[in-house]
């Protein structure tokens, strides 16, 4: 090939060139190919994977038999999937919703100017520095009965909360965790969105006689609209995979009132080694993130030439 | 008048501020105050919030109970080899997909772009069944490979890399330096701010990995310190005392890549959520 294109040169400038062109198109190529077969092999073959098995009963020992959507209409008639898909629901709606609003409102607050920020920026971004398990541990703990959570309930002369114990409480349990993980981190991003608005649009208010929530109705909610998309739609998708928490908490009780999706596919596929079911499971979850995923995409490549 | 009611607005800040800290940090203090406690006074009305007398055995005992070196271990050899390889094949994906024009670019960037938000939670099961077929539970391998590159990361390098002028590559092809020595010499240097945001984002990630290594590893020497501390409370669940002394433990790697390296761990999630 390098031949034909050096004899080509002599004649012509154009292809001798477009040999270098090709030679930097074969770069680009090799050093893509490595991270392209990666996500191919580990991301994508899964995902179109997890369609085929959830078309089969199989339990890792016999090999897998084919019994078309019997995985689908079993499922829409389980009990226990219907109330785990409840229990997501719930989690992701009462735990975004709130992290949504204490979020933004902390990074206004951080956002002016204060004493000491950094310092007290660290102590609210430390929920976001301890890993997911030692989280479940340690609120494990302060959920125990005479544990600290109740004690402080008691300053306020509530009574205390078997939290853990309860059908009633431990999904609430859960989705405290939740927000007061997830508020800081979303905290983060509001505040790179906040910072990105000119100072000079909140002068001008003030020379115009804007009061606050004037200028925090007209000027920061605005433009912060793209900020506040990409925090919804990214905070829904990771509430919808919660795992580590639930799991190690309550193991999804009391009474299934903490088994999330994915704990109960996870359950299903290696407590029960029913992978078939937990396959079609999974894709019922896959749609979800999905429908999210695209909304997404659109929001990541908007105005780009992809 | 801007005066008055910035002092007026204190009175609410501070107190505010005070409150938010306090309800950031109660967990992690509650955490180490109690590995110090002992079973006595674990549970003692009211709240004892200085541990006294001050228990030194647990960090000790718990180290004993279970093999947490070997499991500490496993999640920095885990954590390092998941950040060198995004750092590595993330750069370079992004360096092809950002500086080069070639057939199917735009197709291949969406290809990567849309497993981004894949969670594991909804490919576990096919997963598993592939990385089984490739032999690899119980192995590093197992843990590592299909973790060692991720769509953000190659999204956030593309995105980093637009922003480097075309001509210094241009310069630099001129003077003869070969495309591999472009990257590792010239371009990759100008990325420092990425690579450390990436960097320090993907150690915390990996540090946190918990349902994969629940799937992959039943061997006790591939263990990791999530999988290891989840065991410890099912085995030992009221050595409260342990318990809190090996989350700590858990803990302080993540604490002290936040103190020393905060505008990075900070940006890397501020970059998590960026548009543009």
């Amino acid at each position: 090939m390098s031949a034909s294109g050096s004899t080509q040169s002599r004649l012509l400038r154009k292809p001798f060139r477009l040999n270098i062109a090709r030679k930097q198109a074969l770069f680009a190529y090799a050093i893509l190919l490595p991270t392209l077969a990666i996500i191919v092999i580990f991301r994508f073959l899964p995902m179109l994977q997890a369609f085929y098995i959830s078309l089969h009963e199989y339990d890792l020992i016999r090999p897998p038999t084919f019994i078309w959507f019997h995985n689908f209409i079993d499922l829409v008639q389980d009990p226990l999937f219907l109330n785990s898909a409840r229990v997501s629901v719930t989690y992701v709606v009462l735990s975004c919703v709130p992290v949504w609003i204490l979020s933004l409102a902390l990074a206004m607050l951080f956002n002016r100017e204060i004493r000491a920020k950094s310092l007290f920026r660290s102590a609210a971004f430390m929920p976001v520095v301890m890993p997911a398990v030692v989280n479940a541990v340690v609120w494990t703990f302060m959920y125990h009965q005479d544990g600290v959570v109740n004690t402080l309930l008691e300053w306020f002369g509530l009574d205390p909360i078997p939290w853990l114990r309860s059908s009633k409480w431990a999904l609430w349990a859960v989705i405290l965790i939740g927000i007061w993980r997830a508020t800081p981190y979303y905290m983060v991003i509001f505040l790179a969105g906040l910072q990105a608005i000119p100072q000079r649009y909140y002068e001008a208010a003030q020379i115009d006689g804007a009061n606050g929530w004037c200028q925090f109705r007209h000027i920061t909610l605005p433009l912060l609209k793209p900020t506040m998309l990409l925090v919804m739609v990214m905070s829904v998708i990771v509430a919808m995979k919660v795992f580590a928490v639930p799991l190690i908490m309550t193991g999804g009780g009391p009474a299934d009132s903490t088994r999330v999706l994915p704990l109960f596919i996870y359950q299903t596929a290696f407590e029960f080694f029913k992978m078939g079911r937990a396959a079609a499971m999974s894709v019922f979850l896959f749609a979800a993130v999905m429908i999210f995923t695209i909304f997404q995409i659109r929001l990541f490549s908007h105005g780009e030439d992809v | 008048m801007r005066r008055s009611s910035r002092h007026r607005h204190a009175f609410v800040t501070y107190p505010l501020l005070f409150l938010i800290s306090f309800i950031g940090l109660l967990p992690f203090y509650w955490m180490l105050s109690c590995s110090f406690k002992t079973n006595e006074t674990m549970f003692l009305m009211p709240l004892q919030w200085l541990p006294h007398p001050v228990n030194w055995n647990a960090y000790g005992d718990a180290w004993k109970a279970q093999d947490f070196t070997r499991y500490f271990v496993n999640t920095a050899f885990v954590a390092i080899a998941i950040t060198v390889g995004n750092l590595l094949l993330a750069s370079l994906a992004g360096y092809s997909l950002s500086k080069f024009r070639y057939f199917g670019r735009g197709v291949l960037f969406l290809l990567i772009l849309s497993t981004m938000m894949l969670p594991i939670e909804v490919t576990m099961v096919p997963l598993f069944l592939i990385v089984k077929k490739f032999g690899w539970p119980n192995t590093y391998e197992g843990l590592i490979v299909p973790f060692i590159v991720e769509g953000f990361g190659v999204f956030l390098m593309r995105q980093y890399l637009q922003s480097i002028p075309n001509e210094l590559i241009e310069a630099a092809r001129i003077d003869g330096a070969s495309e591999l020595r472009i990257y590792a010499q010239i371009v990759m240097p100008l990325c420092k701010p990425a690579l450390a945001a990436l960097g320090v984002f993907t150690f915390r990630e990996a540090w946190d990995m918990y349902i994969w290594p629940l799937i992959i590893v039943t061997k006790d020497s591939l263990r990791t310190l999530p999988l290891g501390i989840s065991l410890f409370m099912s085995s030992f669940g009221t050595a409260w005392d342990q318990l809190m002394a090996v989350a700590a433990i858990g803990t302080l790697p993540m604490v002290l890549l936040f103190f020393f390296l905060q505008r990075s761990f900070i940006k890397g999630i501020a970059i998590s959520g960026l548009k543009e």
